[in-house]
């Protein structure tokens, strides 16, 4: 055994390899997420030096109001005013106290793409404003259900500027912002995958292309642009973008293939959309299919297609969630 | 346990292949690919009930054909893909002597290192973890670039950039196991090179037959980024007549996507190395895997480090078992007492 005669940098290394292969068999959380009890402690004794006269000075207060008890609210930045009762009958969500639940990503933003009289990619039979919508309805149900607080762009058939989508969840002070589009590549019918974009430049002329297709409409001026493009790359938010694309990028692939066998995995890209740029918090745009491929848009037909998509991107949201307790 | 009856190895287990260094001095590398014959008739053919590495992909018309890696990591939810790593492991282990008859070593005496992408999850690991299981004794898991630089004796202030097929791991070692800041995985690698040079194949090329595996091929043998060594002429079916063709430009293009997001990620690296260790560090940028191969690459990750300072870049000439012989070193100086702790 040659350990006696490692030199101290290997030991070291070598006892923290074992160390974290350790925590793994145990079942613990990397060292970074894991909550520092010593410092919990002393934080929560501190703590109580103030709250205990607080408490005690504000009771006569309270005592003189109902109490309110606390509850979950879904929030929505656009009220729902319209809605077949199928549609209003999926909003009846159980309350859920998300509290209860060791969430790490509490509020997500839902952007369904497009809407209004700005319809995307548009077919005879179907419209990429109304799929988008379809699956953010059926996300934000699942999302909800599981004790997240969901913040949407819109929820009707409407057109919201990327300007105002990016302040619907800049405002909301929500810890990740998914954009739902559908992909369309004339020159290419008989493929069809799915892909993940986070924030970043490309020199891969088909997406610029794209990118500029998706950022019409945006309610930003040259001068905004530019300042907002010129952030690109020293955003820090890109890192965990990235980390948000990849997570549901696999979640979306492996959840869909089984369903669609001939799907490919175009994987996770950076290109500059704009809906990306202006939200504050890690953001990414899903290419949840391929208009342009005809047994595609035949599945998108199917609502039980639809619910694999928003199933999948659920899977993605909670992956991420959870890896980032 | 005694040392005499103890094996260590250490493994890389990758998207694309899979190596194996063991105390014994074997060393062996093979595919990642299991196959199990469709029906009787294959199985009949074949005369065998699994197939694994270059063999596999060789008679993959007669075989369920499984890559049960996907960017360095165990593919989830699927018990096929799982048998099929568990195959894989017991192939290389076989290769190098275990095979548990009288008078062999067996799974009982082996203490293995597996390196997997740096940014590996907990429950990927705990998943592998799980999966070997009964294949060997003590297991320990390390980011694969963590065992590379271990086994170069390059712990500290060194960048190591290992290409692989799946993933793109970069690791800045700072004289201790390295933690989430000093690691990036970018999935843009050899298997994506893949994808897009075969797409432009297509495209310049329709009447050619052209499959991913062939387009594998030629990117091992022909990868280059920059400027052509030579022009890139290759033979592919037109209708059943063999054609030649010239992808010089379409094997450019598509090596040359590593580029931005390796040089990005290398430079922000490096940039979060405190400042008066930046220079060494820049001087210590190791290449390695599958991808340290493609022609011109550290020339021009090199060109990339002058808009900072410059910088060298060192490229691994025995890229295929340096992920597994690092294992193997941090195998062999792990004390029996740590090994206990890890056995399964």
């Amino acid at each position: 055994m040659r350990a006696g005669h490692i030199d101290r940098v290997k030991r070291r290394a070598l006892r923290q390899a074992v160390t974290e292969n350790l925590e793994t068999i145990r079942g613990l959380p990397p060292r970074g997420v894991r909550p520092n009890v010593r410092l919990g402690r002393l934080w929560l004794r501190r703590v109580s030096l103030i709250i205990v006269p607080l408490t005690l000075a504000g009771s006569t207060f309270l005592l003189s109001k109902p109490v309110v008890e606390p509850m979950f609210v879904v929030q929505r930045a656009i009220p729902r005013k319209t809605g077949t009762p199928a549609q209003m009958q999926m909003m009846q969500y159980e309350k859920v106290d998300p509290a209860a639940l060791p969430l790490s990503v509490r509020r997500v933003v839902i952007d369904a793409g497009h809407g209004g009289t700005d319809p995307g990619t548009t077919l005879p039979t179907l419209s990429e404003k109304a799929v988008t919508l379809d699956i953010a309805t059926r996300l934000r149900k699942l999302l909800v259900q599981s004790g997240f607080e969901v913040i949407s762009t819109r929820e009707t058939d409407q057109q919201i500027p990327l300007r105002e989508r990016a302040h619907i969840a800049n405002a909301s002070a929500s810890d990740i912002f998914i954009s739902i589009h559908v992909n369309s590549i004339v020159d290419h019918t008989n493929e069809h995958g799915v892909e993940t974009y986070y924030l970043g430049p490309t020199r891969d002329a088909k997406l610029t292309r794209l990118a500029a297709e998706e950022n019409r409409e945006s309610g930003y001026s040259l001068a905004d642009m530019r300042k907002l493009l010129d952030g690109i790359y020293a955003d820090a938010r890109r890192d965990e973008s990235q980390r948000l694309a990849s997570t549901v990028q696999s979640q979306l692939y492996g959840g869909l293939r089984n369903a669609d066998p001939g799907l490919q995995n175009w994987g996770v890209k950076r290109a500059p959309f704009l809906v990306l740029v202006a939200t504050e918090m890690p953001a990414i745009l899903a290419e949840v299919g391929c208009m342009s491929n005809e047994k595609e848009v035949a599945m998108m037909h199917k609502p039980e297609y639809r619910d694999r998509i928003a199933r999948a991107l659920f899977d993605g949201i909670r992956a991420y969630s959870i890896e980032k307790r | 346990m005694a040392d005499s009856e103890v094996l260590h190895v250490g493994i890389d287990l990758g998207t694309s292949r899979s190596a194996i260094s063991a105390s014994n001095g074997e060393r062996f590398v093979v595919d990642s690919f299991v196959g199990w014959p469709v029906d009787m008739v294959a199985k009949k053919v074949l005369k065998r009930n699994v197939m694994i590495g270059h063999e596999a992909v060789a008679n993959r018309t007669m075989l369920d054909l499984h890559r049960p890696l996907e960017r360095g990591l165990l593919k989830e939810g699927s018990d096929k893909d799982v048998e099929a790593v568990r195959e894989l492991l017991r192939h290389l282990l076989r290769l190098v002597g275990v095979d548990g008859n009288e008078g062999k070593l067996s799974s009982a005496n082996v203490r293995a290192v597996v390196g997997v992408p740096a940014a590996a999850l907990r429950t990927n690991k705990q998943y592998l973890r799980n999966t070997m299981k009964g294949i060997v004794d003590s297991l320990m898991i390390v980011s694969e670039p963590f065992a590379v630089a271990y086994g170069l004796d390059a712990l500290l202030h060194t960048l190591i950039i290992d290409i692989g097929a799946g993933t793109t791991d970069f690791c800045v070692m700072k004289g201790r196991y390295p933690t989430e800041e000093d690691q990036r995985t970018l999935t843009i690698a050899g298997d994506s090179i893949d994808g897009h040079l075969l797409k432009l194949i297509s495209e310049r090329y329709p009447q050619a037959n052209v499959t991913l595996f062939m387009a594998r091929d030629w990117k091992e043998k022909y990868s280059f980024v920059n400027t052509p060594p030579d022009k890139v002429v290759v033979t592919a079916p037109v209708n059943g007549v063999p054609t030649q063709f010239d992808i010089t430009n379409e094997m450019r293009a598509a090596c040359e996507t590593l580029l931005p997001p390796t040089v990005e990620t290398m430079l922000d690296l490096l940039s979060r190395v405190e400042p008066e260790f930046q220079e060494r560090v820049r001087n210590n940028i190791i290449l390695s895997g599958g991808g340290g191969l493609i022609r011109g690459l550290p020339e021009a990750l090199q060109d990339a480090l002058k808009q900072v300072g410059g910088g060298k870049v060192t490229y691994m000439h025995d890229p295929v078992f340096v992920g597994s012989d690092g294992g193997l070193a941090l195998a062999l100086d792990a004390p029996d007492s740590d090994w206990e702790k890890l056995s399964s």
